[in-house]
């Protein structure tokens, strides 16, 4: 069955449209990537799955039910980590995890033992009693997505939960998204790391200017584009006019350096690999090595959309 | 159940907020000790028993009646009032306006008209407090002698019989003067119930801020419930801050709030319901700089209702407009009125303006609300 279904929809703001005629479905079980640069329009379809916004047209499915006229249902049964953080700064963990459950309609004993549970499960049972004031930025990413499992929802819609914390809290919390998944939940994961991406999710949308323009496996990705390969160079040292120079060789996609590598996405047609050595030659950059790679999501993402997913 | 939650929420996070404490509760209680020790000297100089003076305009044809009145003048006279005949070709009111006497009447075969100073209004209210007692009486006799003189006769002779007596009573009241501390426990009271009007700007935005009212409104909870549970805990904490503040000043400055605190502490919190909502709708209407509109308002306020220095005594009419315009002023005048003369009635114009005003505020914030995709 599908736990969300989204037919034909579309949010303007004033005249910006934000999200263009989407349509998409998730089954049961799915970790679903949401992939998109800045701006893509991810959030915003996010917020009207989960009734923060209001759609300017088309029509959303929850569990088969549509949420304009099952919005009690709908709510019930998402749980939301949302982007920025929201969390109470003056209440414990504890009283955080359990306000936000009982707005769920938990009390009592049951409310307990859920916001217990939900605070083990990302691994702040001994910070229960803690202010949020007192944690790091990983642990608080990891509260803000206790807040949003305690009611045990059926769907959970995580935009972002990683971003700007620790490789420790963010190993964590991939492992807590696979480990809700094995306990029946759908996921929604929205991110800006591919690899986080490419490692989680079962199936993987990339969105560009509100629009889904590539759907499916990373492996039926990347099939998509069998005419592009990477080229990636180490160098000793990087200067950012050596990479605009190399952006004007032909066949080159996109140029983007990380750690010392310069990653070249090109056309896999056109043999401009003696050129580019030439290139950085020329303007008096160390290469220590090169190696041709075939192409992973993030030159699929490149090719499709023309942006890098981060800037 | 939900809105009781979220109510407990607000009241919660509220308590555990230091500048709260530090603001609504410190705050008013160190001024009321600055300002009540500080201006003590002022007070007990300027609201004598002796400065109560009463003008009044004798048109009695009657006998009787005249006789009546004079009982009652000679009685008053006895408790410290002055009571002045007025001299041909001044105007009574006018007499009042320019400040000379806290309170005219014109006496007459019909009856008792009465005009208080709306400047002297501690004194005006004190003679007004006696005055109504006789007039009740006096009209009664008034209007039976056009009719039938015996019947008036038998007023007039119970209430001779009894027109000392209460006199006697509604003097003990007049004794009532409010030193510098009893004066400054109500008008700093009122002063925070006002001040409640910031945490009205706060009370969503702070939730925005903290990115909180998504998770609220993502939640199966109505909109309708967030609302006026989010409402009822600020209006019920900042009622319980005012309490405190008000036992504070009574039981450890021995403040005097008068017999009447029922209706005292119903004035209070109408007083604080129209501050919530004051700001809450303007947080609704300016966003980010409702804030500082709302402080710029109470302190001005404040400042014009009485909260600094007596108004009662003060001012030319034009302060005196304009302070009007203060809720403060409402309050001060109508707890005043309560507390010292016993005045109950006195309290509906406040009660009434507050709720009304509250009410319309808050229609205007669900209406906005229901407009807008989130809060
Ligand atoms: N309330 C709003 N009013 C006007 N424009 C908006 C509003 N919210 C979002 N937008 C615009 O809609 C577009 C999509 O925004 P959205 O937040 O959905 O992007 P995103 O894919 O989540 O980006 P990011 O990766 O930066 O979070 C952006 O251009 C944004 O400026
Ligand atoms: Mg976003």
């Amino acid at each position: 069955m599908n736990v969300l279904e989204i037919r034909n929809l579309t949010k303007k703001f004033d005249d910006f449209v934000a999200v263009d005629n989407m349509s998409l479905s998730v089954s049961e079980g799915e970790i679903f990537g949401f992939l998109g640069a800045n701006g893509a329009g991810k959030s915003t379809t996010i917020s009207m799955v989960a009734s923060l916004l209001r759609t300017t047209k088309g029509e959303i499915l929850l569990l088969g039910k549509n949420i304009a006229s099952h919005g009690k249902f709908a709510k019930s049964n998402i749980g939301i980590v949302p982007q920025d953080i929201a969390i109470y700064e003056n209440m414990t963990a504890y009283e955080n995890v359990s306000f936000f459950a009982g707005l769920y309609g938990l009390r009592g004993a049951l409310l307990k033992e859920r916001t217990i549970e939900a605070l083990e499960f990302v691994g702040l049972s001994d910070k229960g009693k803690a202010y949020p004031s007192t944690f790091s930025g990983g642990m608080k990413r990891r509260l803000n997505i206790a807040c949003a499992i305690a009611h045990r929802p059926k769907l959970i819609i995580m935009d972002e939960p990683t971003v700007g914390i620790d490789p420790q809290s963010r190993n964590y919390i991939l492992n807590s998204v696979r480990k809700l998944n094995e306990m029946g939940c759908t996921i929604i994961y929205t991110s800006h790391y591919m690899e986080e991406v490419e490692e989680i999710c079962t199936r993987i949308a990339i969105v560009d200017h509100g629009k889904i323009i590539a759907e499916g496996t990373k492996e039926q990705l990347k099939a998509i584009i069998t005419d592009a390969k990477d080229i990636w160079i180490g160098v000793k040292s990087e200067r950012p006019s050596a990479i605009d120079n190399l952006k004007q060789i032909p066949g080159v996609i996109s140029v983007r350096l990380e750690d010392n590598v310069v990653k070249i996405a090109s056309k896999g047609e056109i043999n401009n690999l003696n050129q580019i050595v030439q290139q950085l030659i020329k303007d008096q950059i160390e290469i220590r090595s090169v190696e041709e790679q075939a192409p992973n999501l993030e030159t699929v993402f490149l090719t499709l959309t023309g942006r890098n997913l981060r800037d | 159940m939900n809105i009781l939650i979220i109510a407990l929420k607000e009241i919660k996070t509220t308590l555990r907020d230091k500048r709260t404490f530090t603001f609504m509760l410190l705050f008013p209680i160190i001024l009321m000790l600055i300002l009540g020790t500080a201006l003590s000297n002022a007070f007990s100089s300027t609201t004598p028993v002796g400065d109560l003076k009463l003008l009044y305009k004798s048109d009695i044809a009657d006998k009787q009646l005249t006789q009546f009145w004079q009982s009652f003048s000679q009685a008053i006279e006895k408790e410290g009032i002055v009571s002045v005949p007025i001299e041909k070709g001044v105007d009574g009111k006018q007499e009042i306006s320019a400040n000379h006497y806290a309170a005219y009447a014109e006496v007459g075969d019909q009856g008792i008209a009465y005009y208080g100073s709306s400047k002297k209004t501690i004194e005006s209210n004190i003679l007004q407090g006696m005055l109504t007692a006789f007039a009740d009486k006096y009209n009664l006799a008034a209007a039976a002698m056009a009719t039938d003189p015996s019947l008036a006769e038998g007023i007039i002779r119970d209430a001779n019989d009894s027109a000392a007596k209460y006199v006697k009573e509604t003097s003990l009241i007049a004794d009532k003067q409010p030193g510098s501390i009893d004066y400054y426990a109500m008008a700093m009271t009122t002063m925070i119930a006002l001040y409640a009007s910031i945490s009205g700007t706060l009370l969503f935005w702070v939730e925005k801020k903290r990115n909180t009212i998504v998770r609220m409104i993502a939640s199966p909870v109505s909109k309708g419930e967030i609302f006026a549970g989010k409402v009822i805990g600020c209006t019920v904490i900042n009622i319980l801050l005012v309490f405190a503040v008000m036992l504070v000043s009574k039981f450890v400055f021995q403040a005097d709030w008068g017999n009447h605190l029922g209706i005292v502490l119903v004035v209070l919190v109408t007083e604080v319901m129209l501050a919530v909502s004051l700001g809450l709708v303007l947080s609704y209407w300016k966003g980010d700089s409702a804030r500082s509109i709302v402080m710029i308002f109470t302190q001005i306020s404040s400042f014009i209702g009485g909260a600094y220095f007596p108004l009662g005594n003060s001012g030319e009419s034009f302060m005196g407009f304009i302070s009007d315009l203060s809720p403060l002023r409402w309050a001060n005048q109508a707890l005043t009125k309560i507390i010292y003369n016993g005045d109950l009635g006195a309290a509906w114009p406040a009660i009434g303006l507050n709720v009304g005003i509250a009410a319309a505020c808050l229609f205007i914030a669900v209406v906005s609300m229901r407009k807008k995709e989130a809060f």
